[in-house]
This record gives C-alpha cells, sequence and structure tokens, in this order.
C-alpha cells in the first residue's frame, strides 16, 4: 500500500502538479533568458534538499550533465541545444523530472 | 467594541449596515503553482459589502520577507484608484517578482486614516502569506511587527471547512481576551480591474453575519471555522501600542488574510 501511495505521489509530481503529501519532494526550474535555467529544490516539510543530485537529461534521456544542489538548494544550469529535461534526484520515490519546454522566464 | 457601538450609531442615523474597516492586500491565488510576478492590490475597503472604499495615504513601510530576508518594496508602489460598488478611492497597486519556491510574507504598514465618524485614527498593520512551489519557509514566524496575528495554521493551505488559528500579538506579546472582526471578501476583485465584481458570493441574513466578531482566549489565540472559500480577513482591534496620532485616538489593528479552497 505504502508503495503505491509513493508511486501515485510520484505520478502526481510528475504530471507537473504539486503533490500534497507528506515529506513530498519540492523542485522548480525558471529560465534566467541569458542561456541558463536555475532550479531549487525542497521538501514539503521545510527540509533542505542541499547536495541533492539533479541530472540534465537529453532528448533521449542521457545523463549529459551531474549537478548538486548547493547550500541554499540551487543550481544554475548552462541550458545544452535541442530538446532536454532537468531531473531532481533524492532517491527512490523521491525523483521529479521538469521538461526544458515547461521552464520559462 | 466601542468601534462596533460607533458603527451601530451610524447604522441607525444613515440606515447603511455596519461593516468593518478592513486593509486588503490582495492577490488572486495565495498558493502559487509556479512562481512569476505578483499582482498586488492595496485597497482599504468593507469587504463584504464591497462597500465605501477609503482613501489611503502613502504607506510608512510595505516590505516582503522571503526564506528569513527583508525586501522593501516601497518603491513598487504605484497609486490608483479603486472603484468600489458605492465610490472610488485612493489605493495602490504593485508588482513584486517572486519566482523562488517558499513562502512570501509581505507586511503593509499604512498611513494612519482619520475616521471622522468615529473622530480619531485607524492603521491596520497587515499581513498576506503568499507561497510559491508549497515549499515551507516564513509563514510560521512572527515578522516582528508592533500588532501581528501570528497564523497557527498556513493561511494559504485551507480547505473549505477547516479552522484558522492565530495568535494576537501586540509588540510580540499575546493579546489576551482580543477582539477579532472576521470578515468575508464577498465581491472579489474583477481580474485585470480595480474594481470589485458587483455580484455577491454570499448573502448575509442578518448584519451579525457581516462583520462577525470573535474573542482570543486567556493566552491571545484564536480559532475560525471556514465555512466558504475564498478570501477572509481577521482584524485585531486596537492592539497595538500607538494609542494615539495627531492628537487624536488610534486604533492601530492587526490585520491578516487566509484563503481557502474547496475539495474538487
Amino acid at each position: 500500500m505504502r508503495l503505491f501511495i509513493a508511486t501515485l505521489a510520484l505520478a502526481g509530481v510528475l504530471g507537473a502538479a504539486s503533490a500534497a503529501m507528506a515529506h513530498t519532494p519540492l523542485f522548480s526550474c525558471f529560465d534566467n533568458g541569458d542561456s541558463t535555467i536555475s532550479c531549487e529544490g525542497g521538501f514539503s516539510d521545510g527540509s533542505s534538499a542541499a547536495g541533492v543530485a539533479v541530472h540534465l537529461l537529453g532528448a533521449d534521456g542521457k545523463v549529459l550533465a551531474e549537478h548538486k544542489l548547493n547550500d541554499y538548494s540551487e543550481v544554475t544550469i548552462k541550458k545544452p541545444d535541442g530538446a532536454y529535461s532537468v531531473q531532481f534526484d533524492a532517491g527512490e520515490g523521491h525523483r521529479i523530472k521538469i521538461a526544458g519546454s515547461d521552464i520559462v522566464e | 467594541m466601542k468601534r462596533t457601538l460607533l458603527a451601530a450609531l451610524l447604522v441607525l442615523s444613515i440606515g447603511t449596515p455596519a461593516q468593518a474597516h478592513f486593509q486588503m492586500l490582495y492577490t488572486p491565488q495565495m498558493a502559487m503553482e509556479k512562481g512569476g510576478t505578483l499582482d498586488l492590490k492595496l485597497v482599504f475597503t468593507h469587504p463584504f459589502e464591497a462597500g465605501h472604499t477609503m482613501n489611503m495615504g502613502a504607506p510608512q513601510e510595505f516590505f516582503m520577507v522571503h526564506k528569513g530576508e527583508k525586501t522593501d518594496l516601497k518603491d513598487t508602489l504605484k497609486k490608483i484608484t479603486w472603484t468600489s460598488l458605492t465610490n472610488s478611492g485612493d489605493a495602490y497597486e504593485a508588482k513584486v517578482k517572486a519566482r523562488s519556491m517558499g513562502d512570501y510574507v509581505l507586511c503593509l504598514v499604512p498611513e494612519p486614516y482619520f475616521e471622522a465618524n468615529e473622530d480619531g485614527y485607524i492603521q491596520q498593520i497587515t499581513k498576506v502569506i503568499l507561497n510559491n512551489g508549497g515549499m515551507p519557509t516564513d509563514w510560521d514566524a512572527p515578522v516582528g511587527l508592533p500588532a501581528e496575528i501570528e497564523p497557527l495554521d498556513k493561511p494559504y493551505a485551507l480547505w473549505t471547512g477547516n479552522v484558522f488559528r492565530g495568535v494576537v500579538l501586540s509588540e510580540g506579546k499575546p493579546v489576551p481576551g482580543a477582539e477579532i472582526e472576521v470578515e468575508f471578501l464577498n465581491h472579489p476583485p474583477v481580474p485585470g480591474k480595480n474594481e470589485f465584481q458587483k455580484a455577491a458570493l454570499a448573502t448575509a441574513p442578518q448584519d451579525a453575519f457581516v462583520t462577525l466578531t470573535i474573542k482570543a482566549d486567556a493566552d491571545g489565540e484564536f480559532v475560525f471555522g471556514i465555512p466558504k472559500a475564498g478570501w477572509w480577513g481577521f482584524a485585531a482591534l486596537g492592539v497595538g501600542p500607538l494609542k494615539t496620532y495627531k492628537g487624536k485616538d488610534n486604533s492601530q489593528d492587526a490585520v491578516i488574510w487566509v484563503q481557502a479552497v474547496d475539495m474538487q
């Protein structure tokens, strides 16, 4: 049952909407307008996401670059050419992927 | 109570319903899915009836707290004319960037308003807490305003039927038995315009339902069950330390707004 709920939570997050469940991972990115994007992670209980991995993925899903969120749970990444996505990876059940097309100024 | 009595006398004399003054600091959504530019409207009015809108003077302070950092927003203020159902009055608007996740605690310390009917001033120190992306950061920490309501529930994350709890503070200390007026924003602003919508969302069966009056307990804490989705204002009357202004009585009130949404 717990796995089922976790799967639903993840599905909700991947559906580009926020999922209001206990200790839900949170991730948000915006385009800086200078060929970079800034992303920010966290958790719904207010805990820090410092050190959490953020993967830049190409159109084929392959990892183009790996970053980590800084002490402010933020990271700035240079945008790749072509389609891409960014994944917040805090472990199983705590991953969120945002498509580059959804990252706007 | 004094203000209620005066309002009642005013009703008897001119036959309009009793209604409370409320400093509004409005934006359509307190809980934002994504960050962006906040479109804020600062209006001093009577929100249940969308009645007489008072002329606001230039605010003394307007700032926000985000992740513990205070940002002065006075430079963002622009004077506008706000149209109520009965008149027009001076108000302000501001556009403020809020892209980062977390809470945005917006605080307004207005210039005291001279209410001729009461031969005194009203200064409603107003707090509105917005959130971007669901990450809680600042909502439960008092800002340190002279008159303030400390929320015990997130003001932006309330279902219809939830209770909202708060503690009335004067210079950071609880105010036992504080009198709190509660009013529903019954005519929400029309999107893109500086006016209230004409249609009411609810009808009050009697004047006591227009401005609901509740009291804080011995610890300054109050609880209010929210019966309808929308914006609700809470004003703790005369709790601030500034009791006189320009030689007249001053009611320094603490205001906070919450927004409830229906479960769907």
